[in-house]
């Protein structure tokens, strides 16, 4: 049971609030508690408060008494300190005179949402045609042999992003392979015809979920990583240190991301169409006995050269979205770190987003044509 | 002969001005400070005069060029005559001291890598970090780092060099430090510096002459000792370190920055 804090006496139509301890944090609220029920009585027309034996009083006391005090205040009603030392009135000396309200923040409407969203969204686009305009003439400029490349960056790139994602596309591809030639084989055999689940399996990897596939796994690696790195870079200034030595930040870095994403990932999809299929092949000979010889020839003979086409060039184009919207976010990115973080996230949902609907839009022409 | 640099009538800020009426020219061989409490809008100036910001209004001139009437291929080779030692370093912390400071030189000129090194040697001896060419900035102390910026600034040996507080947040002889190799670089490489600063140690070891920014605008101009016996009210607290009346009224700024009238 905490010590009470203070004890009320009346005096006529004035309440005389004996006020003992320390007036700190852990008695704030109690104090606060007592003295505004004093001070909303009905009959108590002023409040008298007895420092006589009060220790220490830091902020929340204070606080707690100059409020009362305005609400006294408000209520016509008077407040006086009475026995107050000099360290107590110093600190009482504190609280200001007259207390401006915080301004008000303005509570954003729906209507205003709305337009905050649409004219962020018509910067994003602007930013976009900026940077894919400029990306576009430094690429000509670099094919022109008129500047350069930073030494190596291209290589280093398609390491990263191809070369280090080479093992959980393969896992993946493969384990997707599996999983449809299971499927596959079960359904089909139930007419007698397990032996098409090649065709199917094939046609599958090839044209719709290998370049998927790669270019989901593309997004979480490479397009992630690219915005974290350049909305970092941004934060830290080093692309205004970029500018101000006259070197051009999009040929100095997007560039190379970009060109490397456009080897890196079809290169990726090829590999990950052959693990699927070989998966497949795995499935095949011990489920239905089918020979590999003939798993691969059936395949050789189903799959067309345009359907590698078909997917190669899906997985071309779902490349340059994850490495574009990387930038394009990235450099977006201002002030502080949570907006290297909403760099991150917006380009992963813009990219698979974007990658979705690219490939419906595929799926839909190539079934019209 | 031209100014390295000169403003005219410049205002500049985001979407509104921070800064306004700014006339300055800084000739060869000068070393200016740009004095201004923080929030003044130094920064800000200086992001301008280095065309990371366009202007509001005005004209950015340097070596007698107006920098933002140029293209963006223009803009950016007259900027590679002009050397920026930024607040935060912004060192590249995917690079050694040495790529960093390298950079410059291997993607402006097509100098053998030989002989890149080899400045880029000569360049960490001359602000003190010889050997460093291989350290991550990260395992730098910001002293160490503030100086790798500064060798990077000066690779080119750039005829202007801009430095945002190049020794704001580090100890007196770490300052001192840096002051001294600032005015080391003036004497053996001839390059003009404007630095923008709120130290007034520094200031008054390395400038000639120093312009002070308040209340959005350039209160005051002169040299150092000029300056200190200021009777304006902005100056004056700025070099005897008086607390200003907290105020934010208009005509309290004016009075404060134009001097009692």
């Amino acid at each position: 049971m905490p010590e009470p804090v203070a004890s009320v006496e009346r005096d006529g139509r004035a309440a005389v609030v004996r006020l003992q301890g320390d007036l700190t944090v852990p008695t704030a609220k109690a104090l606060f508690g007592e003295l505004s029920e004093v001070a909303r009585r009905r009959d108590v027309k002023s409040v008298v408060l007895d420092f006589g034996g009060v220790g220490r009083i830091d902020s929340s006391g204070i606080a707690a008494v100059s409020l009362v005090g305005r609400q006294l205040e408000r209520s016509g009603k008077k407040l006086e300190m009475r026995e107050l030392e000099e360290r107590h009135r110093a600190a009482f000396a504190m609280v200001p005179k007259k207390v401006a309200e915080p301004a008000p923040i303005a509570d954003e409407t729906a209507l205003e949402h709305v337009g905050a969203s649409v004219i962020d969204a018509w910067d994003g686009i602007k930013g976009l045609t900026s940077i894919v305009k400029d990306a576009g003439a430094q690429a000509v400029l670099v094919a022109s042999r008129r500047k350069q490349l930073p030494a190596g960056s291209v290589l280093a790139q398609i390491l990263e992003m191809g070369v280090n994602g080479v093992f959980i596309v393969g896992i993946l591809a493969f384990l997707i392979g599996m999983t449809m030639a299971f499927q596959g084989v079960t359904q089909l055999s139930r007419f007698g015809a397990g032996v098409f689940m090649a065709d199917m399996l094939s046609l599958s990897m090839v044209r719709e979920l290998a370049p998927l596939i790669t270019a989901i796994i593309l997004t979480g690696r490479t397009g992630a990583a690219i915005a974290a790195e350049l909305g970092t870079m941004k934060v830290r200034s080093e692309i205004d240190a970029l500018a101000t030595m006259g070197i051009n930040p999009n040929r100095f870095l997007i560039l190379p991301r970009v060109l490397a994403i456009t080897f890196a990932g079809p290169a990726l999809t090829l590999m990950a169409m052959f693990i699927g299929m070989t998966a497949g092949m795995l499935v095949a000979s011990l489920t239905i006995d089918l020979p590999a010889i003939a798993y691969w020839s059936r395949i050789a003979e189903f799959v067309t050269l345009g359907d590698y086409a078909h997917g190669l060039i899906k997985s071309l184009l779902f490349s340059w979205i994850i490495a574009i919207s990387g930038s394009l976010f990235g450099m977006r990115a201002t002030g502080d770190s949570s907006s290297v973080g909403h760099a991150t996230t917006r380009t992963v949902v813009v990219s698979v987003l974007l990658i979705i609907f690219v490939d419906a839009i595929f799926a839909t022409m190539a079934t019209i044509l | 002969m031209t100014a390295l640099l000169e403003c005219r009538d410049l205002v500049v800020g985001y979407d509104k001005p921070i800064v306004e009426d700014v006339n300055l020219v800084v000739e060869a061989h000068e070393i200016v400070a740009l004095l201004g409490g923080s929030g003044c809008g130094k920064s800000t100036l200086l992001r301008t005069i280095t065309g990371l910001l366009p202007p509001l209004a005005g004209k950015v001139l340097l070596f007698g060029e107006s920098l933002y009437d140029l293209p963006p291929e223009g803009r950016a080779e007259l900027l590679t005559r002009t050397g920026t030692a930024f607040q935060q370093d912004a060192l590249f912390g995917s690079m050694t001291i040495g790529d960093n400071i390298a950079l410059p030189l291997r993607e402006l000129t097509k100098l053998p890598q030989a002989l890149i090194k080899e400045m880029v040697r000569m360049k960490l001896g001359l602000v003190g970090l010889s050997g460093f060419e291989g350290r991550s900035p990260n395992s730098l102390s910001g002293g160490q780092r503030k100086r790798a910026a500064l060798a990077r600034a000066t690779i080119m040996d750039q005829q202007l060099v801009f430095c945002d507080e190049p020794s704001a947040g580090l100890d007196p002889v770490v300052a001192a430090t840096i002051d001294d190799t600032l005015k080391q670089f003036r004497a053996t490489l001839g390059i003009t510096l404007v630095v923008v600063t709120h130290v007034i140690e520094s200031v008054k070891q390395i400038a000639d002459r120093a312009v002070m920014l308040a209340g959005g605008r350039i209160c005051a101009e002169g040299t150092i000792a000029e300056l200190e016996r200021s009777t304006i009210p902005a100056v004056h607290g700025f070099f005897h370190r008086v607390p200003p009346p907290m105020t934010t009224s208009r005509t309290a700024i004016d009075a404060i920055t134009r001097g009692a009238s």
